[in-house]
């Protein structure tokens, strides 16, 4: 076994077959049309010869003796009767007939001409030219020649040669179109292969790999069998693959050509049975052959050829080559578990007996190995916990025997150095997690591996950024790797500790969301105390190990402060100050300090951590969000990866037990608002409809003046978009008015962790205008949205202002005209999610290859240089603190409060 | 300067070449005195001889008896070439008349505030010369202390970004040696650190950048924050328009800025307007084909043609554009309300030529610049103004006097590349994705939108992201086959005998080997256990 020595394969030459090579590399030439005979063997010569390999288990290669999966199939070949042109060349041909002389078979070009062209052919090779450039190159050149009646090298008038798509020739005098004589596949041959060697070269032909006469068929490959295996039905009927179909019928017409032929039928017979079988060759290659009809199945279905077989999305390139189906992988649903790592994943037990490792077995594993074998599948730990076992075990042979509880005693004996051993997955082993669409590649994570009971996969909440996942019903994959080099990269590069960071922006795109923000606001606004039982409670949700002083004792309780409770989880040595978002608008006051009127305290109004204790401010969305994460960007760059890890860790196994034990709900309660704010409210909306009604007057009258630039009735649309837009603003305004920040819901949105104050406002005080395109709602009925209106009628309810609060309800009108606002949305979702993905599609194509070398230049994989310095200044944006190379301030806020390791 | 410029014939010039000396030259228009330069030109586009002007005097019959002058010879002995047979005007004496290489655009030439884009007769124009200086070095607009400290890491192999050195020149002076080695010590470190590692795959990673948030972008097109009657295609369509290098956006905008001068007066910027807004005659009429009469009929509107600043004198001019027909203008009704109706009739009747003849004067162009179809001065902050326009010529708009060029600019890639080069395109491209991005408040590293924009524009011009731009020029048979149009190009890499040299990614994922960007770019070798070479 030599599997360690790697080999790269260098380069593929591409080329066009000779008949000789055809013949050289055939293992069988295929003579009957036939392919089982009764008892269900292949026929000999036939098109399911065994030296073109075997698909039936049982069976052995007659070429490399190699069984089913053993044998990498070998080509056979046909013998045609006459020659045929081969559909895909058949534009080169007529090139060929159109651009040489009939007679001396040179190309017509004067010997200046050629010596022009060929100067400019031969300053690069054929196959460096850009492939549209040399197509324009060649025809240039070309265009005399085939203008040219008279050879100039020996004077002979050629005749035109017309082309009937797809493959007949004919030939008539230039100017009558009278005489036409069609031109056969074998008199076009048999001019092919006069045209030296040398002329090749106008022609765009490579002469050192490339004769123009193969582009005419003289025998035909025959894919190896498993190229076209044959399906056994359920009724025990054998059905062939279309392209064996394909191959029976052109054997069977070149054998009745053949015959015809050697018993000299009339020539009009010979000629039809000539066609018939060009175009069962075409067809072959081609079934979408523009002019032909397509070959069909019995059942009507057009065959699946060569062509076919190769191009589109369900195609060889796009399907199988670019992208392959793994085994070692499973999906299911996810769903979330607090208690994890960010590093973890949960597995199920189902899944983890199925997903194995390979083991190679040497001097120093083999007496585990043997304990895990005798095992066998379904071992469980005392406690009745997974334990993992082992499924196959594979003998240096090749042999893969699996195990069973009866076997795997005698099995644990039987192993030895070099045996591998398909052991189970067992905890901490390394795997691949992955969500579609895999838009980036936080969309494929490195985790270790917790086998867990149920039936989901499992993991922290904070990692459900990178993936854009959510519970309702999301499934996920992931992928047990199964060498040594991909664990070993998996573990240090894609990590997801290592990928806290986004390329895109550079800063953290894993960090708390929801729950934990509201939880670490709550605990850390207003910095409130907690006795020395509850900290406790809390506390021990936390893996650390840290003194806490007091803040106070009363009555003999001790008092802990929130902060300090947040504090337990940050690094020693951390240093920090930011404005949380909380105050981020906050006003500079008179005396020049900023004043932000949910903070007490007016020093709360930024953050401030000096050598690990939190000392000012509130935590929220700026402080530990994904996108914003303060803390963790710079956690991130100071301490590494694994403490950046270890901080979401515990700060959402914080955020969780605080939320806990004090508890948080939301419900409709939350939008009560008193009655004079109701009707201070229904007022805005009375008087909002006022206005309009008021504008709409002016209109009719034609009393209203133009904007600059527009016509009366934008402007109309213009004012009343206006009016609507500022009543919604003012009564969320008055609404927010009485819903302070002991409001759940207000907490939520004041802190990050979910909508914005918008949204409250709509419940509690008024949904507002609704729009289509940014146009009030104007389609429906002809001149109204809805029958009950009056043709023409402008109003604010006809055109979809609703007034009511989600709160209150809508009315019947209101919710219709609400649905239609809301459609768009889910519209532009829909025609969105299409073209961007097209869009990266294209982007990653063009852009696949370009890396960084060790100059830090940007190159393709020609080596041409894109950039000189990557970015211009070299920086990696994944490091980069939001796009600069350095964040200054931080760094000397660092440095002042002593901030060195 | 002032210099004399005239269309000539060629024969006329070549003759007046022959002549090396004493070359007086009569020509069909007068010339005022103090011109001293004069430029020829043959095709009216571009000029191509230029001789000095010695004398200028008055032409008055050829070999007559010519006044003394200025004491100079008396006998007028000179002998005349004459541009034309009739209508001469002034004679003037030429010198040292040479061909130009490389010859002068005509646009180069301006009358008062306008450029001359065609040289028909004759023009008194300015020639203005254009003096490039050398934009001063980075290097000499930096102080002492931060230059030195730049320098100083420059030898260190440290880059130090200019806003960095100033800061840390600052720590230095304020807070004193110490704490600056330290600071510097941790810079140093960290833009060490933080340089991006060899061989990443830095195509993929700006792909995915800006396709992810693709999904978050939205779809609508929007008006102009402040400007109304400019919409602008934002959000995702522009992103894709970017990338697809469409030859027109769907939405052509420019933003036009004025001279220091201009800026605030606000003359100037309703001159400026009024100079380049595209005003058809449909636009300011009415156009009734009346086929009793086989004639056609402008019936202008006044309120339009009020607000355009148009005249009627000015729809009477451009109809001059118009051959082979007769223009007549209608008694004024009651002027106050509405201008006479113009109609026309085509010398050739027949229906056929009414119909072309209503389509030509429609389209016919009363003023203003080709594909400008409105434009908007908003005031800016500093109180200056600013024009935006819907639709495109970046080219002409440049050439205005008013406009300041340097910071005018067009949303039309395709159109920057043409007219001020590929590097200006590949800024365009890092512009206007930067922007569609931040608009729509995206955070994407600048880095990524360079990768894309070097891409696109590296080949000298502006290349689409897709198959008919960079992807169906990769060298790799197998990476163009797998992306579209497979068989196409696996039937041309056999005759051309192409060779895949697998060096990019998807052609070694379909032959299924190691890629070759990232750690698949490198080897890492395992010695053994090699024995000390002493035993
Ligand atoms: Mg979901
Ligand atoms: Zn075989
Ligand atoms: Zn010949």
């Amino acid at each position: 076994m030599n599997s360690f020595i790697s080999k790269r394969i260098n380069n593929i030459q591409f080329a066009i077959l000779s008949p000789d090579e055809v013949r050289k590399m055939s293992q069988v030439r295929v003579i009957t049309a036939d392919t089982y005979d009764d008892d269900g063997y292949p026929i000999e010569r036939g098109l399911m010869d065994l030296h073109m390999g075997v698909i039936e288990p049982g069976l052995k290669c007659a070429t490399c003796s190699g069984k089913v999966d053993e044998c990498p199939g070998h080509f056979g070949h046909i013998d045609l009767a006459m020659p045929v042109i081969q559909v895909g060349f058949v534009k080169e041909v007529k090139m060929f007939l159109d651009g040489t002389c009939k007679n001396c078979n040179r190309v017509k070009l004067t010997e200046d001409e050629m010596q022009a062209y060929g100067r400019r052919l031969s300053e690069k090779k054929l196959e460096d030219y850009d492939p549209e450039l040399l197509t324009l190159i060649i025809k240039k050149n070309l265009e005399q020649a085939i203008k040219r009646e008279v050879c100039p090298h020996c004077g002979f008038k050629n005749l035109t040669v017309i082309l009937d798509k797809p493959t007949t020739f004919r030939e008539g005098a230039k100017s009558g179109g009278a005489a036409e004589k069609k031109i056969t596949p074998k008199e076009i041959r048999e001019r092919l292969e006069k045209i030296p060697d040398d002329d090749l070269i106008y022609f765009g032909l490579n002469k050192s790999f490339v004769r123009p006469e193969w582009m005419i068929l003289t025998a035909l490959p025959v894919p190896p069998i498993n190229v076209r295996p044959s399906i056994t039905l359920e009724t025990g009927e054998r059905s062939e693959d279309d392209l064996t179909h394909k191959l029976v019928d052109i054997i069977r017409i070149s054998q009745r050509l053949r015959e015809s032929r050697d018993n000299g039928s009339p020539q009009l017979i010979i000629e039809d049975l000539w066609d018939l079988l060009q175009f069962h060759v075409t067809t072959y290659f081609d079934n979408q052959t523009a002019g032909i009809p397509p070959a069909r199945h019995r059942s009507g279905r057009p065959l699946k050829t060569l062509v076919q077989r190769m191009k589109g999305k369900e195609g060889r390139f796009r399907s199988n080559l670019s992208g392959k189906r793994v085994n070692f992988s499973a999906r299911t649903v996810i769903s979330p578990e607090p208690f994890l790592s960010i590093n973890e994943v949960g597995v199920p037990e189902k899944a983890a007996r199925e997903l194995t490792v390979p083991v190679t077995i040497n001097q120093f594993n083999i007496d585990v190995m043997r304990e895990w074998v005798k095992r066998g599948t379904t071992p469980t730990k005392e406690n009745g916990n997974y334990e993992s076992g082992v499924n196959y075990i594979l003998r240096p042979d090749g042999r893969r025997v699996k195990i069973t509880a009866a076997n795997a005693e005698d099995n644990s004996q039987k192993i030895d150095i070099g045996w591998v051993v398909e052991r189970q997955l067992s905890e901490g082993d390394i795997v691949l997690f992955n969500r579609q669409p895999s838009l980036h590649r936080m969309s494929m994570m490195a985790h270790t591996v917790r086998i867990l009971k149920g039936q989901t996969f499992r993991f922290n909440l904070a990692v459900c950024t990178p993936y854009n996942a959510d519970f309702d019903g999301d499934e996920m994959n992931l992928h047990v790797l199964q060498k040594e080099e991909g664990r070993a990269e998996a573990r240090i590069i894609m990590k997801v500790q290592e990928q806290i960071m986004s390329p895109r922006f550079g800063g953290p795109i894993i960090g708390g969301i929801h729950d934990h923000v509201t939880a670490l606001f709550l605990l850390t606004h207003g910095n409130p105390l907690f006795s020395e039982k509850e900290a406790t409670h809390i506390m021990s949700y936390l893996p650390v190990d840290k003194d806490m002083k007091p803040v106070s004792v009363e009555n003999g309780v001790k008092y802990f402060s929130g902060r300090d409770i947040f504090s337990a989880i940050l690094p020693e040595d951390f240093n920090i100050k930011f404005r949380s978002k909380l105050c981020s608008g906050a006003k500079r006051s008179e005396d020049g300090t900023f004043v932000c009127e949910y903070e007490e305290n007016q020093e709360d109004i930024d953050v401030v951590i000096i050598n690990g204790r939190m000392i000012h401010g509130t935590i929220d969305e700026t402080a530990i969000s994904p996108f914003a994460g303060k803390i963790i960007d710079k956690i991130y760059r100071k301490f590494g990866a694994a403490a950046a890890a270890e901080f979401i860790d515990k700060m959402t196994r914080l955020a969780v037990a605080f939320i806990s034990f004090r508890g948080f709900s939301t419900g409709i309660a939350d939008y009560d608002i008193p009655e004079n704010a109701i009707s201070e409210i229904k007022e805005i909306s009375i008087e909002a409809e006022k206005d309009v009604d008021g504008f709409v007057i002016d209109f009719k009258e034609e009393r209203m003046n133009p904007r600059e630039g527009k016509s009366v009735e934008e402007t109309l649309e213009e004012e009343i978009m206006k009016v609507t837009g500022e009543a919604r603003d003012q009564s969320g305004k008055i609404a927010s008015q009485y819903l302070g920040l002991t409001n759940p819901s207000v907490i939520m949105a004041r802190s990050g962790a979910r909508a914005k104050m918008l949204n409250i406002s709509e419940v509690a005080g008024m949904v507002g205008q609704q729009s289509v395109r940014g146009q009030r709602l104007n389609r429906g009925y002809d001149k109204r949205t809805l029958p009950h209106f009056k043709k023409g009628d402008l109003g604010a309810d006809s055109r979809g202002f609703v007034k009511s609060s989600y709160k209150v309800g809508l009315n019947p009108l209101e919710y219709f005209l609400h649905s239609i606002g809301g459609r768009e949305g889910l519209v532009d979702i829909a025609v969105r999610t299409s073209r961007s993905g097209y869009m990266q599609r294209r982007l990653i194509n063009a852009f696949e290859d370009l890396k960084v070398n060790e100059r830090r230049q940007v190159t393709d994989t020609v080596g041409e240089i894109i950039q000189f310095k990557y970015g211009d200044d070299g920086i990696d944006p994944t490091k980069s603190e939001n796009g600069e190379a350095l964040d200054m301030n931080y760094i000397l806020f660092d440095e002042e409060n002593g901030g060195e390791q | 300067m002032k210099v004399i410029l005239w269309k000539d014939t060629k024969k006329n010039i070549e003759n007046l070449m022959e002549k090396a000396e004493n070359l007086f030259y009569a020509v069909d228009f007068p010339v005022s005195e103090g011109i001293e330069e004069a430029y020829i030109s043959v095709d009216k586009k571009k000029v191509l001889y230029r001789a000095k002007v010695t004398e200028i005097s008055e032409y008055n019959l050829p070999n007559a008896k010519k006044p003394a002058e200025k004491g100079k010879k008396k006998k007028d002995t000179r002998e005349l070439m004459l541009k034309k047979k009739t209508g001469l005007k002034t004679v003037l004496h030429l010198e040292s008349l040479e061909v130009l290489a490389p010859s002068i655009p005509s646009s180069d030439f301006s009358l008062g505030r306008n450029k001359i884009n065609a040289v028909d007769s004759y023009y008194e124009a300015t020639l203005e010369r254009i003096v490039i200086t050398q934009k001063e070095k980075y290097s000499s607009v930096i102080e002492g202390p931060v230059r030195q400290l730049i320098e100083k890491e420059l030898d260190k192999g440290v880059v130090l970004p200019l806003h960095i050195a100033e800061m840390l020149t600052k720590i230095k002076k304020e807070k004193g040696q110490d704490f600056f080695n330290k600071i510097l010590k941790r810079v140093e470190e960290d833009l060490e650190e933080r340089q991006i590692d060899p061989f990443e795959a830095v195509g993929i990673i700006a792909a995915q950048s800006i396709g992810e948030p693709g999904t978050q972008m939205t779809m609508r097109t929007f008006h102009y924050a402040g400007v109304k009657e400019v919409d602008v295609t934002l959000g995702l369509p522009r992103l894709i328009e970017i990338v697809d290098a469409r030859r027109t956006p769907s939405t052509p905008s420019m933003d036009i800025f004025l001279k220091d001068e201009y800026a605030r007066d606000d003359d100037a910027v309703s001159r400026v307007i009024k100079d380049i807004e595209n005003t058809s005659v449909i636009d300011v009429a009415d156009v009734i084909t009346d086929t009793d009469e086989m004639m056609v009929i402008i019936r202008p509107k006044r309120k339009l043609m009020d607000r355009r600043r148009i005249k009627e004198q000015d729809i009477l001019d451009a109809m001059g554009s118009i051959k082979q027909i007769t223009i007549i203008q209608k008694e004024k009704g009651d002027t106050s309300v509405d201008y006479a109706d113009i109609e026309i009739k085509a010398q050739q009747e027949s229906y056929k030529r009414l119909y072309q003849l209503q389509e030509q004067v429609k389209a016919v162009n009363i003023k203003g610049l080709q594909g400008i179809k409105r434009a908007v001065a908003v005031k800016e902050r500093d109180g200056t103004y600013k024009l935006q326009t819907q639709g495109s010529n970046l080219k002409q708009v440049l050439e205005i006097e008013e406009v300041d060029a340097v910071r005018t600019t067009t949303n039309d890639i395709v159109e920057i590349a043409n007219v001020l080069g590929i590097e200006a395109a590949r800024n365009a491209i890092l512009k206007e994705s930067r922007d569609t991005l931040k608009e729509q408040s995206l955070d994407v590293d600048e880095r990524h939108l360079m990768v894309v924009a070097d891409m696109m524009t590296i080949e000298g011009q502006v290349r689409a992201v897709g198959r008919q731009g960079i992807s169906g020029k990769k060298s790799s048979v197998l990476a163009r086959a797998a992306f579209e149009i497979t068989v196409k190009h696996l039937m041309r890499a056999g005759i051309v005998g192409e060779t895949d040299t697998l060096t990019g990614v998807a052609e070694n994922i379909i032959v299924g080997q190691p890629i070759t960007l990232g750690t698949g770019a490198v080897d890492l070798v395992y010695r053994g256990n090699v024995p000390d070479k002493g035993e």
